[in-house]
Protein backbone atom coordinates (compact mmCIF):
# COMPACT_ATOMS: atom_id res chain seq x y z
CA UNK A 1 0.00 0.00 0.00
CA UNK A 2 1.20 3.31 -0.73
CA UNK A 3 2.28 5.72 1.72
CA UNK A 4 2.76 9.23 0.46
CA UNK A 5 5.97 10.96 2.33
CA UNK A 6 7.97 13.97 1.39
CA UNK A 7 11.82 14.65 2.85
CA UNK A 8 13.03 18.21 3.22
CA UNK A 9 16.76 18.46 2.38
CA UNK A 10 17.24 21.80 5.10
CA UNK A 11 20.93 21.19 3.65
CA UNK A 12 19.37 22.39 0.13
CA UNK A 13 16.86 24.74 0.81
CA UNK A 14 17.58 28.72 0.35
CA UNK A 15 14.66 30.00 1.94
CA UNK A 16 13.25 31.65 -1.30
CA UNK A 17 9.83 31.30 -0.24
CA UNK A 18 9.31 29.64 -4.25
CA UNK A 19 7.05 26.81 -2.95
CA UNK A 20 5.43 29.07 -0.74
CA UNK A 21 4.14 31.01 -3.60
CA UNK A 22 3.09 27.92 -5.95
CA UNK A 23 1.12 27.01 -3.04
CA UNK A 24 -0.41 29.96 -2.81
CA UNK A 25 -1.11 30.42 -6.52
CA UNK A 26 -2.21 26.66 -7.29
CA UNK A 27 -4.69 26.58 -4.18
CA UNK A 28 -6.03 30.19 -4.83
CA UNK A 29 -5.95 31.11 -0.98
CA UNK A 30 -6.57 34.30 0.43
CA UNK A 31 -3.84 36.53 1.28
CA UNK A 32 -3.37 35.63 5.10
CA UNK A 33 -3.35 31.99 4.55
CA UNK A 34 -0.10 30.13 3.65
CA UNK A 35 0.24 26.17 3.73
CA UNK A 36 4.13 25.60 3.67
CA UNK A 37 5.98 28.71 5.24
CA UNK A 38 9.61 28.29 4.88
CA UNK A 39 10.66 29.88 8.56
CA UNK A 40 14.24 31.23 8.56
CA UNK A 41 16.29 30.39 12.11
CA UNK A 42 19.00 32.45 12.95
CA UNK A 43 21.53 34.10 12.10
CA UNK A 44 23.08 32.34 15.25
CA UNK A 45 26.61 32.11 16.61
CA UNK A 46 29.23 35.05 16.56
CA UNK A 47 31.21 36.64 13.71
CA UNK A 48 32.73 34.76 11.37
CA UNK A 49 30.91 31.80 13.21
CA UNK A 50 27.05 32.59 11.69
CA UNK A 51 24.91 30.10 10.89
CA UNK A 52 21.85 31.09 9.20
CA UNK A 53 19.00 28.03 8.28
CA UNK A 54 15.32 27.78 7.01
CA UNK A 55 12.74 25.40 7.71
CA UNK A 56 10.16 24.40 5.37
CA UNK A 57 6.88 23.36 7.16
CA UNK A 58 3.79 22.20 5.96
CA UNK A 59 1.04 19.43 7.01
CA UNK A 60 3.03 16.25 7.84
CA UNK A 61 -0.09 13.87 7.10
CA UNK A 62 0.50 12.18 9.80
CA UNK A 63 0.58 8.78 10.27
CA UNK A 64 -1.75 8.90 13.49
CA UNK A 65 -3.19 12.01 12.61
CA UNK A 66 -4.47 13.97 15.68
CA UNK A 67 -6.75 16.60 13.66
CA UNK A 68 -9.05 13.51 12.14
CA UNK A 69 -10.47 12.00 14.92
CA UNK A 70 -11.54 14.75 16.88
CA UNK A 71 -13.29 16.13 13.82
CA UNK A 72 -17.06 15.77 14.47
CA UNK A 73 -18.16 15.90 11.85
CA UNK A 74 -15.95 13.46 9.51
CA UNK A 75 -14.98 16.28 7.38
CA UNK A 76 -11.34 15.18 7.99
CA UNK A 77 -10.20 12.26 6.32
CA UNK A 78 -7.37 9.98 5.87
CA UNK A 79 -6.73 8.12 2.85
CA UNK A 80 -5.41 5.09 2.92
CA UNK A 81 -2.47 6.80 0.68
CA UNK A 82 -1.87 8.27 4.06
CA UNK A 83 -3.27 11.92 2.87
CA UNK A 84 -5.24 14.34 5.04
CA UNK A 85 -7.63 16.54 3.71
CA UNK A 86 -10.68 18.03 4.98
CA UNK A 87 -13.87 17.84 2.55
CA UNK A 88 -14.87 21.78 2.66
CA UNK A 89 -19.07 20.45 2.08
CA UNK A 90 -19.08 18.42 5.73
CA UNK A 91 -16.75 21.29 7.42
CA UNK A 92 -18.58 23.11 10.16
CA UNK A 93 -15.86 25.49 10.68
CA UNK A 94 -15.39 24.83 14.41
CA UNK A 95 -11.87 24.41 14.90
CA UNK A 96 -11.15 21.62 16.67
CA UNK A 97 -8.86 20.29 14.49
CA UNK A 98 -6.65 23.64 14.10
CA UNK A 99 -6.49 23.46 18.07
CA UNK A 100 -5.77 19.63 17.53
CA UNK A 101 -2.75 20.18 14.69
CA UNK A 102 0.62 20.56 16.90
CA UNK A 103 1.81 21.87 13.48
CA UNK A 104 0.02 24.83 12.46
CA UNK A 105 -0.89 23.39 9.46
CA UNK A 106 -4.94 23.96 9.14
CA UNK A 107 -5.74 27.58 8.89
CA UNK A 108 -9.20 29.00 9.10
CA UNK A 109 -10.87 30.14 5.94
CA UNK A 110 -12.60 33.35 6.46
CA UNK A 111 -13.95 33.28 3.10
CA UNK A 112 -15.53 30.15 3.10
CA UNK A 113 -15.88 29.85 6.75
CA UNK A 114 -14.43 26.50 6.66
CA UNK A 115 -10.95 25.00 7.69
CA UNK A 116 -8.46 24.40 4.68
CA UNK A 117 -4.76 22.41 4.72
CA UNK A 118 -2.03 21.06 1.96
CA UNK A 119 -3.35 18.13 0.99
CA UNK A 120 -0.29 17.17 -0.89
CA UNK A 121 -1.56 18.42 -4.36
CA UNK A 122 -4.38 15.03 -4.57
CA UNK A 123 -5.69 16.17 -7.73
CA UNK A 124 -1.74 17.02 -9.46
CA UNK A 125 -1.47 13.19 -8.34
CA UNK A 126 -3.97 11.99 -9.79
CA UNK A 127 -2.86 13.32 -12.87
CA UNK A 128 0.71 11.37 -12.10
CA UNK A 129 2.20 14.84 -11.63
CA UNK A 130 4.31 16.06 -8.53
CA UNK A 131 3.06 18.31 -5.37
CA UNK A 132 3.22 21.92 -6.84
CA UNK A 133 5.85 22.90 -4.29
CA UNK A 134 8.31 19.81 -5.09
CA UNK A 135 7.98 20.80 -8.85
CA UNK A 136 8.38 24.54 -8.39
CA UNK A 137 11.90 24.01 -6.00
CA UNK A 138 14.81 24.69 -7.83
CA UNK A 139 17.41 23.79 -5.31
CA UNK A 140 15.49 20.39 -5.03
CA UNK A 141 15.29 20.64 -1.59
CA UNK A 142 11.66 18.80 -1.98
CA UNK A 143 11.77 15.23 -2.59
CA UNK A 144 8.41 13.57 -2.91
CA UNK A 145 7.63 9.66 -2.97
CA UNK A 146 6.25 6.72 -1.84
CA UNK A 147 7.29 5.90 1.39
CA UNK A 148 6.64 2.19 1.86
CA UNK A 149 8.61 1.17 -1.48
CA UNK A 150 11.92 0.53 -0.59
CA UNK A 151 13.30 1.79 -4.34
CA UNK A 152 11.53 5.45 -3.70
CA UNK A 153 14.22 8.30 -3.51
CA UNK A 154 12.46 9.17 -0.89
CA UNK A 155 12.86 6.37 1.17
CA UNK A 156 16.58 5.85 0.18
CA UNK A 157 17.17 9.30 1.24
CA UNK A 158 15.61 8.34 4.76
CA UNK A 159 17.79 5.50 4.67
CA UNK A 160 21.26 6.70 3.76
CA UNK A 161 20.81 10.21 5.74
CA UNK A 162 20.38 11.86 9.20
CA UNK A 163 16.83 12.44 9.12
CA UNK A 164 13.94 13.66 12.07
CA UNK A 165 10.90 14.20 12.25
CA UNK A 166 9.43 17.22 13.87
CA UNK A 167 7.49 16.95 17.48
CA UNK A 168 7.87 12.74 16.83
CA UNK A 169 7.35 13.12 20.43
CA UNK A 170 3.73 13.51 20.42
CA UNK A 171 3.57 9.84 18.70
CA UNK A 172 1.63 11.88 15.77
CA UNK A 173 4.18 9.68 12.74
CA UNK A 174 4.48 12.64 10.63
CA UNK A 175 5.03 11.48 6.83
CA UNK A 176 7.46 14.43 6.02
CA UNK A 177 10.90 14.24 7.12
CA UNK A 178 13.59 16.68 7.41
CA UNK A 179 17.26 15.60 6.61
CA UNK A 180 19.95 18.23 8.62
CA UNK B 1 -16.82 33.88 11.86
CA UNK B 2 -16.54 36.70 9.64
CA UNK B 3 -12.59 37.39 9.95
CA UNK B 4 -9.77 34.59 10.19
CA UNK B 5 -9.71 32.91 13.56
CA UNK B 6 -6.70 30.48 14.18
CA UNK B 7 -8.31 30.03 17.60
CA UNK B 8 -11.00 29.28 19.68
CA UNK B 9 -13.16 32.67 21.15
CA UNK B 10 -14.70 34.11 24.02
CA UNK B 11 -18.28 32.43 22.73
CA UNK B 12 -16.68 28.91 23.30
CA UNK B 13 -15.75 29.97 26.62
CA UNK B 14 -19.21 31.43 27.45
CA UNK B 15 -20.76 28.20 25.96
CA UNK B 16 -18.38 26.03 28.45
CA UNK B 17 -19.47 27.92 31.36
CA UNK B 18 -23.41 28.20 30.50
CA UNK B 19 -22.88 23.82 29.68
CA UNK B 20 -21.04 23.23 32.62
CA UNK B 21 -22.61 25.17 34.78
CA UNK B 22 -26.59 23.51 33.47
CA UNK B 23 -24.16 19.94 34.01
CA UNK B 24 -23.31 20.70 37.41
CA UNK B 25 -27.49 22.14 38.44
CA UNK B 26 -28.61 18.51 36.78
CA UNK B 27 -26.08 16.82 39.41
CA UNK B 28 -26.63 18.35 42.16
CA UNK B 29 -30.53 18.61 41.53
CA UNK B 30 -30.09 14.48 41.01
CA UNK B 31 -28.10 14.10 44.32
CA UNK B 32 -30.85 15.87 46.27
CA UNK B 33 -33.17 13.89 44.62
CA UNK B 34 -31.82 10.20 44.93
CA UNK B 35 -30.34 10.87 48.57
CA UNK B 36 -32.30 14.31 50.31
CA UNK B 37 -34.80 12.45 51.70
CA UNK B 38 -37.58 13.69 49.89
CA UNK B 39 -36.28 17.14 49.00
CA UNK B 40 -35.94 18.55 45.88
CA UNK B 41 -34.22 21.63 44.26
CA UNK B 42 -36.22 24.85 43.73
CA UNK B 43 -38.30 24.27 40.11
CA UNK B 44 -36.65 27.54 38.84
CA UNK B 45 -33.15 25.85 39.50
CA UNK B 46 -34.14 22.88 37.87
CA UNK B 47 -35.58 24.75 34.74
CA UNK B 48 -32.62 26.67 34.32
CA UNK B 49 -30.04 24.16 34.71
CA UNK B 50 -31.29 22.43 31.04
CA UNK B 51 -31.88 26.07 30.30
CA UNK B 52 -28.49 27.07 30.54
CA UNK B 53 -27.08 24.49 28.46
CA UNK B 54 -29.74 25.50 25.72
CA UNK B 55 -27.86 28.75 25.71
CA UNK B 56 -24.47 27.13 25.73
CA UNK B 57 -25.79 25.36 22.87
CA UNK B 58 -26.49 29.00 20.99
CA UNK B 59 -23.33 29.86 21.77
CA UNK B 60 -21.99 27.36 20.40
CA UNK B 61 -23.43 27.39 17.18
CA UNK B 62 -22.58 31.02 17.06
CA UNK B 63 -19.08 29.83 17.24
CA UNK B 64 -19.35 28.00 14.44
CA UNK B 65 -18.05 28.91 10.71
CA UNK B 66 -20.63 27.48 9.16
CA UNK B 67 -23.71 27.41 12.20
CA UNK B 68 -26.40 26.67 9.41
CA UNK B 69 -24.44 22.86 9.31
CA UNK B 70 -24.67 22.66 12.95
CA UNK B 71 -25.89 19.50 12.95
CA UNK B 72 -23.26 17.57 11.22
CA UNK B 73 -21.59 17.70 14.79
CA UNK B 74 -23.74 14.94 15.88
CA UNK B 75 -21.83 12.91 12.87
CA UNK B 76 -18.64 11.39 14.22
CA UNK B 77 -18.71 9.15 16.92
CA UNK B 78 -15.10 9.11 17.50
CA UNK B 79 -15.11 12.90 18.24
CA UNK B 80 -15.36 14.27 21.77
CA UNK B 81 -17.16 17.03 20.57
CA UNK B 82 -19.82 14.85 19.45
CA UNK B 83 -20.08 12.98 22.49
CA UNK B 84 -20.65 16.02 24.10
CA UNK B 85 -22.72 17.30 22.24
CA UNK B 86 -25.40 14.09 22.14
CA UNK B 87 -24.87 14.35 25.53
CA UNK B 88 -25.95 17.19 26.09
CA UNK B 89 -28.76 16.86 23.63
CA UNK B 90 -29.55 13.72 26.41
CA UNK B 91 -29.16 15.84 29.33
CA UNK B 92 -31.28 18.87 28.08
CA UNK B 93 -34.30 16.88 27.39
CA UNK B 94 -33.67 14.47 30.21
CA UNK B 95 -33.71 17.78 32.67
CA UNK B 96 -36.30 19.36 31.22
CA UNK B 97 -39.02 16.53 31.81
CA UNK B 98 -36.90 15.98 35.30
CA UNK B 99 -38.19 20.10 36.00
CA UNK B 100 -41.40 19.46 34.69
CA UNK B 101 -42.13 17.11 37.54
CA UNK B 102 -43.05 20.00 40.44
CA UNK B 103 -44.79 22.12 37.28
CA UNK B 104 -48.49 22.25 38.78
CA UNK B 105 -50.18 21.53 35.27
CA UNK B 106 -52.35 18.47 34.66
CA UNK B 107 -50.43 18.74 31.17
CA UNK B 108 -47.70 17.19 32.99
CA UNK B 109 -49.08 13.88 32.98
CA UNK B 110 -46.05 11.90 34.81
CA UNK B 111 -45.87 14.45 37.69
CA UNK B 112 -47.10 11.62 40.38
CA UNK B 113 -44.73 9.06 38.89
CA UNK B 114 -42.20 8.92 41.92
CA UNK B 115 -40.39 6.21 40.35
CA UNK B 116 -40.03 8.16 37.11
CA UNK B 117 -38.75 10.83 38.98
CA UNK B 118 -35.34 8.96 40.16
CA UNK B 119 -35.15 7.03 36.74
CA UNK B 120 -34.67 10.51 35.53
CA UNK B 121 -32.39 11.32 38.77
CA UNK B 122 -30.23 8.94 37.92
CA UNK B 123 -29.95 10.06 33.77
CA UNK B 124 -29.67 13.23 34.96
CA UNK B 125 -26.45 12.41 37.53
CA UNK B 126 -24.40 10.99 34.61
CA UNK B 127 -25.31 12.82 31.39
CA UNK B 128 -25.08 15.90 33.80
CA UNK B 129 -21.58 15.11 35.00
CA UNK B 130 -20.53 14.29 31.89
CA UNK B 131 -21.49 17.79 29.89
CA UNK B 132 -19.75 19.55 33.36
CA UNK B 133 -16.66 17.72 32.74
CA UNK B 134 -16.41 17.12 29.30
CA UNK B 135 -14.77 20.73 28.00
CA UNK B 136 -11.80 19.76 30.34
CA UNK B 137 -11.51 16.71 28.32
CA UNK B 138 -11.84 17.89 25.27
CA UNK B 139 -8.90 20.25 25.97
CA UNK B 140 -6.91 18.02 27.87
CA UNK B 141 -6.70 15.76 24.82
CA UNK B 142 -4.81 19.01 22.61
CA UNK B 143 -1.63 17.65 22.47
CA UNK B 144 -0.35 20.58 20.67
CA UNK B 145 -1.42 22.81 23.57
CA UNK B 146 0.85 23.46 26.60
CA UNK B 147 -1.73 24.96 28.94
CA UNK B 148 -4.17 22.24 28.33
CA UNK B 149 -2.70 19.03 27.67
CA UNK B 150 -3.31 16.62 30.76
CA UNK B 151 -5.64 15.13 33.09
CA UNK B 152 -5.63 18.01 35.22
CA UNK B 153 -8.13 20.03 33.24
CA UNK B 154 -10.99 17.90 33.16
CA UNK B 155 -10.94 17.56 37.31
CA UNK B 156 -10.70 21.91 36.99
CA UNK B 157 -13.85 22.10 35.02
CA UNK B 158 -15.31 19.97 36.88
CA UNK B 159 -15.16 21.35 40.20
CA UNK B 160 -15.94 25.00 38.55
CA UNK B 161 -19.48 23.63 36.80
CA UNK B 162 -19.94 21.95 39.97
CA UNK B 163 -18.97 25.04 42.16
CA UNK B 164 -21.56 27.70 39.44
CA UNK B 165 -23.89 25.01 39.25
CA UNK B 166 -24.54 24.77 43.03
CA UNK B 167 -23.48 28.95 42.84
CA UNK B 168 -26.92 29.01 40.36
CA UNK B 169 -29.10 26.94 42.52
CA UNK B 170 -28.59 28.88 45.62
CA UNK B 171 -29.30 32.27 43.77
CA UNK B 172 -32.50 30.21 42.47
CA UNK B 173 -33.79 29.20 46.50
CA UNK B 174 -33.12 32.54 47.60
CA UNK B 175 -35.11 34.54 44.79
CA UNK B 176 -37.94 31.86 45.30
CA UNK B 177 -40.02 32.47 48.34
CA UNK B 178 -39.03 36.43 48.07
CA UNK B 179 -41.02 36.37 44.93
CA UNK B 180 -43.60 34.23 45.80
CA UNK B 181 -44.41 36.30 48.65
CA UNK B 182 -44.41 39.07 46.67
CA UNK B 183 -46.77 37.97 44.70
CA UNK B 184 -48.80 35.76 46.53
CA UNK B 185 -51.92 38.61 46.99
CA UNK B 186 -51.86 38.76 43.51
CA UNK B 187 -52.74 35.45 42.25
CA UNK B 188 -55.68 34.26 41.04
CA UNK B 189 -56.25 30.91 40.10
CA UNK B 190 -56.00 30.09 36.26
CA UNK B 191 -53.89 33.19 35.21
CA UNK B 192 -51.10 33.69 33.55
CA UNK B 193 -49.22 34.97 37.32
CA UNK B 194 -50.89 31.95 38.91
CA UNK B 195 -48.78 29.46 37.09
CA UNK B 196 -46.16 31.50 37.55
CA UNK B 197 -46.10 31.42 41.41
CA UNK B 198 -46.04 27.62 40.50
CA UNK B 199 -42.42 28.22 39.21
CA UNK B 200 -41.98 30.60 42.34
CA UNK B 201 -43.57 29.49 45.58
CA UNK B 202 -42.34 25.89 46.03
CA UNK B 203 -39.54 26.27 48.20
CA UNK B 204 -36.26 23.86 49.10
CA UNK B 205 -35.75 22.01 52.18
CA UNK B 206 -34.11 24.05 55.03
CA UNK B 207 -31.44 21.67 54.64
CA UNK B 208 -30.07 22.84 51.19
CA UNK B 209 -29.92 26.53 52.52
CA UNK B 210 -27.20 24.73 55.15
CA UNK B 211 -25.80 22.75 53.24
CA UNK B 212 -25.29 23.74 49.63
CA UNK B 213 -23.36 26.94 50.99
CA UNK B 214 -20.85 24.20 52.98
CA UNK B 215 -20.65 22.34 50.13
CA UNK B 216 -20.04 25.21 47.68
CA UNK B 217 -17.10 26.56 49.43
CA UNK B 218 -15.49 22.95 49.51
CA UNK B 219 -15.79 22.78 45.92
CA UNK B 220 -13.76 26.07 45.92
CA UNK B 221 -11.59 25.17 48.52
CA UNK B 222 -10.32 22.35 46.00
CA UNK B 223 -10.33 24.86 42.86
CA UNK B 224 -8.19 27.11 44.76
CA UNK B 225 -5.79 24.10 45.99
CA UNK B 226 -6.07 22.67 42.48
CA UNK B 227 -5.78 25.83 40.05
CA UNK B 228 -2.19 26.15 42.39
CA UNK B 229 -1.03 22.78 41.88
CA UNK B 230 -1.61 23.04 38.51
CA UNK B 231 0.32 26.10 37.50
CA UNK B 232 2.74 24.55 40.15
CA UNK B 233 3.26 21.66 37.67
CA UNK B 234 2.83 23.15 34.64
CA UNK B 235 5.00 25.80 35.34
CA UNK B 236 7.80 23.12 36.48
CA UNK B 237 7.07 20.67 33.53
CA UNK B 238 7.86 18.44 31.06
CA UNK B 239 8.19 20.48 28.28
CA UNK B 240 9.85 24.59 28.10
CA UNK B 241 6.42 25.34 26.35
CA UNK B 242 4.24 24.55 29.55
CA UNK B 243 6.56 26.49 31.61
CA UNK B 244 6.13 29.59 29.42
CA UNK B 245 2.34 28.99 28.92
CA UNK B 246 2.14 29.06 32.88
CA UNK B 247 4.06 31.76 32.88
CA UNK B 248 1.61 33.91 31.04
CA UNK B 249 -0.93 33.15 34.37
CA UNK B 250 1.54 33.92 36.88
CA UNK B 251 3.15 37.13 36.17
CA UNK B 252 2.35 37.92 32.44
CA UNK B 253 -0.57 39.40 30.48
CA UNK B 254 -3.00 37.09 32.00
CA UNK B 255 -1.88 36.93 34.88
CA UNK B 256 -4.33 40.11 36.48
CA UNK B 257 -7.49 38.20 35.27
CA UNK B 258 -6.11 35.10 36.63
CA UNK B 259 -5.43 36.99 40.46
CA UNK B 260 -9.14 38.57 39.84
CA UNK B 261 -10.62 34.96 39.33
CA UNK B 262 -8.56 33.76 42.31
CA UNK B 263 -9.23 36.47 44.83
CA UNK B 264 -12.64 37.51 44.03
CA UNK B 265 -14.01 34.30 42.10
CA UNK B 266 -12.94 32.03 44.35
CA UNK B 267 -11.44 33.28 47.89
CA UNK B 268 -13.93 35.94 48.43
CA UNK B 269 -17.09 33.45 47.62
CA UNK B 270 -15.21 30.81 50.05
CA UNK B 271 -15.14 33.47 52.94
CA UNK B 272 -18.52 34.69 52.17
CA UNK B 273 -20.13 31.22 51.70
CA UNK B 274 -18.78 30.11 55.56
CA UNK B 275 -20.71 33.63 56.92
CA UNK B 276 -24.13 32.48 58.56
CA UNK B 277 -25.88 34.90 56.43
CA UNK B 278 -28.14 34.57 53.68
CA UNK B 279 -26.96 37.98 51.79
CA UNK B 280 -23.07 37.16 52.50
CA UNK B 281 -24.02 33.65 50.92
CA UNK B 282 -25.85 34.74 48.16
CA UNK B 283 -23.15 37.64 47.57
CA UNK B 284 -20.90 34.73 47.01
CA UNK B 285 -22.47 32.84 44.88
CA UNK B 286 -22.67 35.77 42.30
CA UNK B 287 -19.19 35.90 43.08
CA UNK B 288 -18.83 32.73 42.23
CA UNK B 289 -20.44 32.35 38.77
CA UNK B 290 -18.57 35.83 37.50
CA UNK B 291 -15.37 34.04 38.52
CA UNK B 292 -16.19 30.69 36.55
CA UNK B 293 -16.95 32.77 33.50
CA UNK B 294 -13.52 34.43 33.97
CA UNK B 295 -11.79 31.47 34.28
CA UNK B 296 -13.24 29.83 31.05
CA UNK B 297 -12.44 32.94 29.20
CA UNK B 298 -8.51 32.44 30.28
CA UNK B 299 -8.36 29.46 29.54
CA UNK B 300 -9.59 29.45 26.42
CA UNK B 301 -7.30 32.73 25.89
CA UNK B 302 -4.41 30.41 26.95
CA UNK B 303 -4.83 27.83 23.61
CA UNK B 304 -3.17 30.46 21.61
CA UNK B 305 -0.02 28.54 23.36
CA UNK B 306 1.27 26.12 21.06
CA UNK B 307 4.06 24.26 20.25
CA UNK B 308 5.78 26.26 17.63
CA UNK B 309 7.84 25.21 15.20
CA UNK B 310 11.00 27.14 15.05
CA UNK B 311 11.03 30.73 13.39
CA UNK B 312 7.57 30.03 13.08
CA UNK B 313 6.20 32.44 15.40
CA UNK B 314 7.96 35.21 14.08
CA UNK B 315 7.08 33.98 10.13
CA UNK B 316 3.65 34.47 11.38
CA UNK B 317 3.92 37.20 12.99
CA UNK B 318 4.77 38.54 9.73
CA UNK B 319 1.79 37.48 7.37
CA UNK B 320 -0.71 39.93 5.97
CA UNK B 321 -4.16 39.88 7.66
CA UNK B 322 -5.46 41.33 4.57
CA UNK B 323 -6.69 44.63 6.73
CA UNK B 324 -3.45 46.60 5.00
CA UNK B 325 -4.04 50.21 3.97
CA UNK B 326 -2.60 49.54 1.00
CA UNK B 327 -4.81 46.87 -0.37
CA UNK B 328 -7.70 48.89 0.20
CA UNK B 329 -6.03 51.75 -1.96
CA UNK B 330 -7.78 52.04 -5.68
CA UNK B 331 -4.80 52.04 -7.57
CA UNK B 332 -6.34 52.68 -11.17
Amino acid sequence: MTRYAMVMDTRRCIGCQSCTVACKIHNELPIDIVYNPVTTIGPTGTFPDLTLSFLPLICMHCGNPPCVDVCPTTASVQREDGIVHVVDSKCVGCLSCIMACPYGARQHNHETGTVSKCDFCKDRLEQGKLPHCVATCHQKARIFGDLHDPESEVSKLIKNNRTVQLLGELNTDPSVFYIY
Amino acid sequence: MSTKHQNWGWMLAVDFFFAGMGGGMLVIAAVVELFGGGTRMSLLGNLLGPASMCIGCGFLILELGKPLRAWRVFMNPKAILTFGAWMMSFAIASGFVYAAMAVPLNLIFWREWAMLGKCLAVVNLVTGLVVATYPGILLGRLKGRPMWVGPGMMALFMLSSLATGGALHYLCAQLMPVLGTLLAPMLIPGSALFFLSGVLVPVPDAVIWRVLPGGIATLLLLQLLLWSGYLWVKQSGATAAEAASAQRWINGNLSLAFRCFMILGTIAPLVLMLLPMQAAAALGAVLVLLGGVTMRLLTVRSGEDRTFLPGEQKYRLRLPTGNEEFLHKNWL
